[in-house]
């Protein structure tokens, strides 16, 4: 699991039968400084997510199989809660 | 999921007979900084992808890479560890500042 900033979507027609009721959003990790760093994901989002969200994604294939109850798909990360604050010992 | 560019497909003469039916194609991951306005979407280093959606060369897909990529040949297995699941219509990114819940 990691925590990731939502910074973008995608739209697509053509896509795995799986994905179909699910929006596609584009985060970056959150690093503890709060910067955003690395490659842009492609996220599966049935929370409601928005731009600029903050979001706890999970990396567990078997989740996203259950999330979206299709043994086929092929994702892996899925919007598993949105964030409220992040506290931590300086 | 990553995004990446199409860049070119890999043809094989003999293959393990669980890919019968699967194309692959070289990608191109694309970076955050390439995402910037007036930069060219690419910038990553090239890898091969397995595809059953057949997109052109230059089109922007989304792959999957790990153990879940061989999840669409379910309940056959695949030596499969990175696939094209979706081909991108339009990317809208914009990277954000610092956060405020740092």
């Amino acid at each position: 699991m990691f925590v990731a900033r939502i910074e973008g979507y995608i739209t697509s027609t053509v896509r795995h039968p799986s994905f179909k009721s699910c929006s596609m959003l584009l985060c970056r990790r959150l690093e503890p400084d709060g910067q955003a760093v690395g490659e842009p994901q492609i996220v599966l989002d049935q929370m409601g997510a928005g731009y600029g969200s903050e979001v706890l994604v999970s990396t567990d294939g078997d989740l996203a199989r259950q999330i979206l109850n299709d043994n086929t798909t092929p994702s892996r990360l899925v919007v598993v809660g949105l964030i409220d604050k992040i506290s931590r010992e300086q | 999921m990553r995004l990446g560019v199409v860049r070119g497909k890999v043809v094989l003469s003999l293959a393990d007979p669980r890919l019968v039916g699967t194309r692959f194609l070289i990608v191109e991951p694309i970076t955050a900084a390439s995402l910037d306005p007036g930069g060219k979407p690419g910038g990553g280093k090239q890898l091969i992808v397995a595809d059953h959606l057949n997109p052109g060369e230059g089109e922007i897909i989304g792959f999957v890479e790990g153990r879940e990529g061989a999840n669409p040949y379910w309940p056959g297995r695949a030596p499969v560890d990175a696939y094209c699941s979706l081909i991108v219509d339009r990317v809208s990114f914009r990277k954000l500042g610092i956060s405020s819940k740092k």
